[in-house]
């Protein structure tokens, strides 16, 4: 499949500050690519500048044969964006959200109105359309949020974070509207901090972090780098000392890395069976108690762990 | 064009989508013009200011002064009794009253003994205008008098008269002969208007109306920066800016739009003082349209520069009412601007609404036409095309 998008080099810096650290891939015609990293990682900040809202500080990017740079008016023709917050006027009802967003992309007359039907359908809205957006759930108001970016029918959506901060119906409900998208043809660039979303969605997933992209990959291609590893969770009380006991289990054979989120201890190893029980008598020579604990085979939480030393977290 | 269209009708159903609005767009203006305007229904009836007057020299010539008060454009006397003007005085129901004390005749102008007594209220615009028609209307009687005076004076020195009684009837007949000749110099007024340089000029009714107009129609002008505030709290003016839209559009659909709001509002007031208030707006169609469109404009700009710099809608909103009521106090919306001391009175023509006001009255008031208007207009335009710049100059959509 030919590249609809192609990113190369892209630098963002606000000052001495640099957000986006010359990042480069390119999203094939079909596929949904996820850009998969923790808050602050530059997910936003690199849509904003593929989006065309923010000018690159060095590099470029094409989309559908037009430079973000030199003909930004061309890109967004083709472009669809969901922003990560409810962008939407409340006092609107949802068709007259959708009457308004779609005139900006240069819908009009009977075409447009058509549109907003199929859209209003396939948001699950037909019958609440004529309500004002302000009296909606936050689920609905995703939902609309959604549609307004698919009303031109655009190559290129761009999903940043919808999922976050709702229920998980209406989640589910987003990710299946993704998929279905996504069988219709249209390309998906989908930004998230959920591992699992982007594990279910994405063909491929670009991993960011600090601005610069880590690992690029399909999920297997991505899991093959860590190798065959488990991860292991510890979940220990608030009352104990995490960093105490991650600094005396990774000197135990078979422990490759040792990380701490929260209350609970992330183990990359080869076998967690292997390890299990020098583990438990570890943490209670060091008087910790282990309230429960998990073992994951190899996933993007593991690939993220293993490249960056951290876990991926909210 | 299709895109401006879309935004003027997407903030117009925003603006009206609760009864509030309505309730700022035309009911308050309608109610304060009219309450400011001293409740006059129309212009059949007196709007001149009630004076008291208490005559008790009961004279031919205080019966003289109150004649030409009562011919007076200004006040209206009401002749009553020393004690029921006292009473409305002290219950504050009159601004002022007039007295004119028992033995004031035309010997005692004569040999200059002759003293009135005149009490205001303070600090009272009614009382200020009452006092000038009085002194006005003393200044005609004594002036008549002066002539018969002189008259006398003249007809004795060419031929002596052969007793007092015929001195004293000559005297009267030319007392009255120079009232009728008074009472035929209208134009001789109007001289002495052109030759005051701080008179007051004011109708209640005018400067209502225009103050009113422009005090309700700048505030929500200014408010244009509590949109931009909420389109870029809300993410929506981001989202624009990634659709096939040019930031010129925005601004264009977003400023004409409430341009456009506030020029319906304008003219519905001004309907208003036509229909109701009997107000000569409409003597000249295109000065009044030049005005209302270079005020409008005047308004927008600023509000569309207070967008750029101010980060929430509440402080938008705060911002815009604090300066529009501000601007329209000392632009002279709700007071003659003449009643300022002089350095204010210089010191306001920085602000935009003293132009629109100057000029709303030039025509609703002093019967001024599109020349008369143009000073006015260039002001408010240069106005316009300062705070645009800074506006679009520092348009920030997050």
């Amino acid at each position: 499949m030919p590249s609809i998008l192609e990113v190369n080099n892209l630098v963002k810096k606000y000052g001495d500050f640099t957000a986006v650290k010359g990042i480069s891939f390119d999203i094939r015609e079909g596929e949904i690519f996820s850009l998969l990293g923790p808050n602050g990682a530059g997910k936003t900040t690199t849509i904003s500048m593929l989006s065309t809202l923010y000018d690159p500080t060095d590099g470029d990017a094409v989309i559908a044969g037009h430079s973000i740079k030199k003909y930004p008016m061309a890109v967004r023709q083709v472009i669809g964006v969901v922003p990560q917050d409810l962008a939407l006027y409340e006092e609107l009802t949802a068709r007259e959200n959708l009457e308004f967003w779609g005139q900006m992309y240069g819908l009009g007359g009977k075409p447009l109105a058509s549109r907003i039907d199929e859209v209003l359908e396939q948001i699950g809205l037909t019958d609440k359309a004529k309500n004002r957006v302000k009296t909606y759930s936050g689920g609905m108001k995703r939902r609309v949020n959604i549609g307004v970016g698919l009303l031109h029918k655009p190559r290129l959506l761009f999903m940043d974070e919808p999922t976050v901060g709702i229920d998980p119906q209406s989640r589910r409900a987003i990710l299946d509207t993704v998929k279905a998208l996504n069988a219709q043809g249209m390309t998906v660039l989908y930004t998230t901090h959920y591992m699992e979303e982007a594990a279910e969605l994405s063909n491929r997933v670009g991993i960011i972090d600090h601005g610069e992209l880590i690992a690029l990959g399909t999920q297997d291609e991505l899991t093959r780098q860590v190798g065959q590893t488990d991860t292991l969770l510890l979940h220990i009380g608030e009352e104990e000392d995490p960093e105490a006991l991650s600094t005396a289990l990774r000197g135990l054979p078979g422990v490759q890395n040792a990380d701490v989120s929260d209350h609970t201890v992330s183990i990359i190893t080869p076998s967690a069976e292997d390890i299990l029980a020098a583990v438990v008598a570890k943490a209670n020579e060091r008087g910790i108690k282990i309230r429960s604990l998990d073992i994951r085979e190899p996933n993007l939480e593991a690939v993220f762990l293993h490249l960056t030393g951290r876990a991926l977290r909210d | 064009m299709r895109k401006i269209l879309a935004i003027i009708i997407k903030d117009a159903i925003m603006r009206f989508s609760g009864f509030s609005e309505l309730l700022f767009f035309i009911i308050l203006p309608i109610i304060f013009t009219f309450l400011l305007a001293g409740g006059t229904p129309s212009g059949d009836e007196d709007a001149r200011i009630r004076l008291l007057v208490v005559d008790e020299a009961q004279t031919a010539l205080s019966a003289q002064i109150v004649s030409e008060l009562a011919a007076s454009s200004a006040v209206r006397p009401e002749v009553v009794s020393r004690a029921d003007a006292e009473e409305q005085f002290s219950q504050r129901r009159a601004s002022s009253i007039f007295i004119i004390p028992a033995g004031l005749d035309t010997a005692s102008l004569q040999e200059g003994t002759a003293a009135v007594d005149f009490r205001q209220q303070p600090n009272n615009l009614n009382a200020s205008i009452a006092q000038r028609a009085i002194q006005t209307a003393l200044r005609r009687v004594s002036s008549a008098v002066s002539a018969a005076n002189t008259a006398v004076s003249q007809r004795e020195e060419a031929m002596p008269f052969a007793s007092d009684a015929e001195k004293a009837a000559y005297f009267d007949q030319s007392l009255e002969l120079a009232r009728e000749l008074q009472e035929d110099t209208p134009q001789r007024v109007t001289v002495i208007r052109a030759a005051t340089p701080d008179q007051v000029e004011y109708d209640p009714r005018a400067n209502s109306s225009a103050g009113q107009l422009i005090t309700w129609v700048f505030i929500p002008l200014f408010g244009i920066s509590e949109l931009f505030a909420y389109e870029r709290a809300t993410g929506t003016l981001r989202r624009l800016l990634t659709t096939p839209t040019r930031k010129a559009t925005y601004l264009l659909g977003t400023i004409s739009g409430q341009v456009l709001m506030a020029i319906v509002q304008m003219l519905l007031l001004v309907g208003f003082g036509i229909l109701v208030m009997k107000l000569a707006w409409g003597r000249d169609p295109l000065a009044l349209a030049v005005m209302l469109v270079c005020s409008a404009l005047a308004a927008a700009a600023i509000g569309s520069a207070m967008g750029a710099f101010v980060k929430t809608s509440g402080q938008a909103n705060g911002l815009s009412i604090m300066l529009g009521m501000v601007m329209a106090l000392m632009g002279g919306c709700w007071y003659p601007i003449e009643l300022f001391p002089p350095a204010i009175q210089t010191f306001v023509k920085v602000l935009p609404t003293t132009w629109a006001m100057q000029g709303m009255l030039d025509l609703v008031l002093r019967g001024g036409g599109l020349v008369d208007i143009l000073p006015e207009a260039g002001v408010l335009l240069g106005f316009a095309a300062v705070f645009f710049a800074v506006g679009v100059w520092r348009f920030r959509y997050e």
